[in-house]
C-alpha cells in the first residue's frame, strides 16, 4: 500500500497550485486554506499537507489565526491517529500556546476561551487515542462541554473515530470480547450489532466478535533470508580483472 | 582576511566602518539601518540601495568574506552588518542586469556562503529569542535590547527564505535536475544563469539550505518535500562537499525522525556515519574537527531511533554507539519512565537550534518560549507513548503463546491496560518506509521482527527470523585479502 504524504485524492487544483509555489507564503491565501479545512470538515475528507501549510502561514502571520480553524485542523489530525499528523501540527502552534496547555490544572490552567485551553482539551484525546485507552477517550469527550464545541465542525467525527478504532482492532485482534469493543466503540445493544456487521463486516458468535483473518491479525513467523544482488561483487569482479593473480 | 575589517570594504561606504567605535558614528549607522529597513518593507529587505564601488578586488574580498564565518565574539552591530553585507551580495548576484561574471572562488565556496548565511540567520534568531526571554528574569544588556527592538526585519525569516527561493529560481535548478532524473540532459533546462556555475551551485545548495530552514521552523515535511528534485546517493552534488553531504542527512534523518519514521530515520544516519568513518582517514583535519560533533550528535539520535524500532545496525557504527552512548542506550531500550530523562538528554544534545519565524515579543519576555523547549515537549510526548513496548516486547519474545491475564500478572498491572499497550506496540511496529519516489512517500510496512495477535484473551505471537547476512562479511574479508 503506497502512501504519499503530501498527495490528497479530494485537493482541488487551486490549492495543489498555491501549495507548490511560492504563494504557500503569501498570506493573501490563508482565505482559501481556511475555506478548504472547513470544506474538509464538511465533506469528511482530510489533507493534511495542505492544512498543514496553513498552520504555517499563522506561524508566520500571528496576526492571521483564526484559533477555529486550528482547532478544526488538530481535530481532524485526530481522526487519522495514530498518525504523526496532531504532533505535526503542535510543532507549527506558537510556542507559548503550546507551553501553556502543560500548566497543571492545581495553577488553574490556561485561561477558559483561549486556543491554549482548547489545545490542551485535543492533546488530552490524542493523548488517550494514542495510548489506546478508548474507553477513556469517550468518557473524556463526554465530560465537558468544550469538547462537544470542538468536535462539532467536523461533521460525523464520532463516526470517523469509531471507524479508526475498529481498524487498529482489526488489526490486532482474531477475537474479542464483546464488552471490551463495546466500551472501546461506545456503543451497545443493537446499534453496536449493525455498526459491527455492516460496517466493519464482522461476526458476533455469543459473547465473542470474530474478525475476519487479515494480512496483520494473523502473526505468522517469517524468515527473512538475505537477497544478494550480483552489483554488490561488482567491485570484485572489477579488481579480479585489474590485478590478475 | 580579518573579519573585523570585512564589512568596511563589503559596504564600499566609508562611514560604515569598524574601525571607529565612537557614539556618532553607531548612531549614524543605526539610523541608515532604520531607513533602509522602512525603504524595503515590501521586498523583504532584498531590494537594497548598494554600491558596488572598488571593481573587481572587492568583488573578490567580498566573495571571499561571505564564506567566512563570523567571530565568536562578533557584537550585535557586525552581526547586523553582516545581514546586511549578505543582502548587498545576494542583491548584486540576483538583480544585476543580466548574470553575474565572476569566477567562484573554490568549488565548496557556494556551500559555504549558504550554510554561513543560514548559521548567522541560525544563531541570530536563537539569540534574540533568548535576550527577550530573559528580560523578565535577568538583567540584561538593555542597548541590545533597544537595537533588536528597532530592527525587526534584521535576519527576518522573509528575507532567508526569499534570497534561497530567488536563488532557486534564477537558476532553474530545479527545472535542472527534474530533467536529470528524467535522464534528459539538464544543461537543456539551465537558460541564462543556471548554465553558470555561480549560479547553478548556488541554487543547488540553496535547496538544502531550504532544508534546513524548514526543520529549523518546525515543518518536517515541507523540510523532506523541498529535497524532491535531489537525488539521495553517493553520485548526488552536495555528496562532494563533505559539510554539504553531512547536513544533508542529519536534516533528512531528523524530519524523518519527527514523522515517525524511525526506520527511515535510521537508513540516513546509518548511510552517512558509514561513510564518515570510512573516509575519515582522507579529511583534512579542520573539515573533520567541524563534523565531528555533529558525528556524535547522530550518534544519538540513532541511539533514539534504535530504543524506538530495534534494528540490527552496521557493526560500525554498532561499536562507535556502544562506546559513546552505551550506558544510556541500555536505559533507554529497557523503557518505563526512567528512561525519559535520558531520551530528553539526548535529544537535547542533538537536535537542532530550533527557531520561531517571528521575531519575539518584547513586551511579554514569559511568551517567549525557547523553540527548542517546545518541539522537545512534543517529541517528549511520543516518548512517553512508547515507553511500555520495550517491555511489553521483552516478555513477548518469550513466548508462542501466552493468556492476557497472566502476562498482566506479571508485569502487575491490569488486563485493561495491557491489553492497550499491546494494541499500542502493534500500531508503533507498523511505520511508513521509504520504499521509492520522494522522500515523503512510502509505504507502512512491519518495522519489527516480533508480531502478535489477539485471540480474546489468548495472544497469538510469531517472530521473523533473520538469516544470518553474509554476503556483507564475505565481501569485506575478501577486500582485505587483496
Amino acid at each position: 500500500m503506497g502512501f504519499a504524504f503530501d498527495v490528497a485524492p479530494d485537493r482541488p487544483e487551486n490549492i495543489d497550485t498555491i501549495l507548490n509555489g511560492l504563494d504557500r507564503y503569501n498570506p493573501e491565501t490563508t482565505g482559501l486554506f481556511q475555506e478548504y479545512v472547513s470544506q474538509q470538515c464538511e465533506n469528511q475528507t482530510y489533507d493534511c499537507y495542505a492544512n498543514l501549510a496553513l498552520l504555517k502561514l499563522y506561524q508566520f502571520n500571528p496576526d492571521r489565526t483564526r484559533d477555529e480553524t486550528v482547532t478544526n485542523i488538530l481535530v481532524k489530525a485526530l481522526t487519522v491517529f495514530p498518525s504523526p499528523d496532531f504532533n505535526l501540527g503542535l510543532s507549527l502552534l506558537p510556542p507559548h500556546v503550546v507551553a501553556q496547555t502543560r500548566l497543571s490544572s492545581a495553577s488553574g490552567g490556561p485561561a477558559s476561551g483561549t486556543l491554549a485551553e482548547a489545545v490542551q482539551h485535543l492533546t488530552k484525546l490524542h493523548h488517550q487515542l494514542v495510548n489506546a485507552s478508548y474507553t477513556a477517550f469517550w468518557s473524556t469527550l463526554d465530560s465537558d462541554d468544550l469538547y462537544a464545541d470542538l468536535v462539532a465542525d467536523v461533521q460525523g467525527f464520532e463516526e470517523l473515530m469509531r471507524v479508526r478504532i475498529a481498524v487498529v482492532v482489526s488489526q490486532c485482534m482474531q477475537e474479542v470480547q464483546r464488552d471490551v469493543l463495546e466500551s472501546w466503540l461506545n456503543v451497545s445493544g443493537e446499534k453496536f450489532e449493525r455498526f459491527v456487521r455492516e460496517v466493519c463486516g464482522w461476526k458476533i458468535d455469543g459473547q465473542t466478535v470474530k474478525v475476519p483473518e487479515n494480512k496483520e491479525n494473523s502473526a505468522q513467523g517469517t524468515v527473512v533470508r538475505e537477497t544478494v544482488k550480483f552489483e554488490q561483487f561488482g567491485r570484485m569482479v572489477k579488481r579480479a580483472y585489474e590485478q590478475p593473480a | 582576511m580579518s573579519v573585523r575589517q570585512a564589512p568596511g570594504h563589503q559596504q564600499g561606504a566609508p562611514e560604515r566602518s569598524m574601525g571607529d567605535d565612537s557614539d556618532v558614528e553607531e548612531e549614524a549607522l543605526a539610523n541608515d539601518y532604520r531607513e533602509q529597513v522602512d525603504y524595503d518593507g515590501e521586498d523583504y529587505g532584498l531590494d537594497r540601495q548598494m554600491s558596488l564601488g572598488g571593481g573587481p578586488q572587492d568583488l573578490h574580498a567580498q566573495l571571499v568574506a561571505a564564506a567566512q564565518p563570523l567571530e565568536y565574539q562578533a557584537t550585535l552591530e557586525t552581526k547586523i552588518q553582516s545581514y546586511d553585507s549578505y543582502c548587498n551580495l545576494f542583491h548584486f548576484i540576483l538583480n544585476s542586469e543580466g548574470p553575474v561574471d565572476i569566477e567562484v572562488p573554490s568549488h565548496y565556496w557556494a556551500w559555504d556562503v549558504i550554510d554561513e548565511f543560514i548559521y548567522q540567520f541560525n544563531s541570530f534568531c536563537s539569540y534574540r529569542q533568548r535576550i527577550a526571554f530573559q528580560q523578565s528574569t535577568t538583567a540584561v544588556n538593555e542597548d541590545e535590547v533597544a537595537i533588536l527592538r528597532e530592527n525587526p526585519s534584521v535576519w527576518g525569516c522573509y528575507s532567508v527564505l526569499n534570497v534561497l527561493y530567488s536563488l532557486i529560481q534564477k537558476s532553474q535548478i530545479s527545472e535542472q535536475l527534474a530533467a536529470t532524473k528524467r535522464g534528459e540532459d539538464g544543461k537543456q533546462y539551465a537558460g541564462e544563469y543556471g548554465s553558470r556555475p555561480l549560479y547553478q551551485m548556488l541554487g543547488y545548495f540553496s535547496i538544502i539550505g531550504l532544508l534546513r530552514v524548514h526543520c529549523l521552523l518546525g515543518d518536517f515535511s515541507l523540510a523532506l518535500k523541498t529535497l524532491d528534485d535531489i537525488e539521495l546517493n553517493k553520485r548526488a552534488m552536495f555528496a562532494r562537499v563533505m559539510a554539504a553531504n553531512f547536513t544533508t542527512y542529519y536534516y533528512v534523518g531528523f524530519s524523518y525522525m519527527m514523522m515517525h519514521r524511525y526506520a527511515d530515520a535510521l537508513r540516513m544516519f546509518n548511510h552517512i556515519l558509514i561513510y564518515v568513518s570510512r573516509t575519515k582517514n582522507f579529511q583534512k583535519n579542520a573539515q573533520y574537527d567541524s563534523i565531528s560533533k555533529k558525528n556524535d550528535q547522530m550518534l544519538a539520535l540513532v541511539a533514539i531511533c534504535v530504543s524506538f524500532s530495534p534494528t540490527r545496525l552496521d557493526d560500525t557504527i554498532h561499536t562507535a554507539l556502544r562506546e559513546k552512548y552505551g550506558e544510556q542506550l541500555t536505559r533507554m531500550q529497557r523503557g518505563g519512565p526512567e528512561s525519559l530523562p535520558l531520551f530528553e538528554e539526548l535529544f537535547r544534545q542533538a537536535c537542532p537550534k530550533f527557531i520561531s519565524p517571528t521575531p519575539p515579543d518584547f513586551e511579554n519576555p514569559q511568551i517567549n518560549i525557547d523553540p527548542v523547549e517546545h518541539q522537545l515537549s512534543i517529541f517528549m510526548e511520543e516518548v512517553k507513548n512508547n515507553m511500555w513496548s520495550p517491555t511489553v516486547r521483552s516478555y513477548l519474545k518469550l513466548y508462542t503463546t501466552m493468556d492476557l491475564t497472566k502476562l498482566a500478572g506479571f508485569l502487575d498491572v491490569d488486563a485493561d491496560t495491557l491489553r492497550s499497550w499491546l494494541l499500542v506496540n502493534k500500531q508503533r511496529s507498523r511505520q511508513v518506509r521509504y520504499a521509492e519516489g520522494g522522500l515523503l512517500e512510502g509505504d507502512v510496512v512491519n518495522s519489527s521482527d516480533l508480531d502478535y495477535a489477539m485471540q480474546g484473551d489468548i495472544i497469538h505471537v510469531s517472530e521473523a527470523k533473520v538469516g544470518r547476512k553474509l554476503v556483507d562479511w564475505y565481501l569485506r574479508n575478501l577486500a582485505r585479502t587483496y
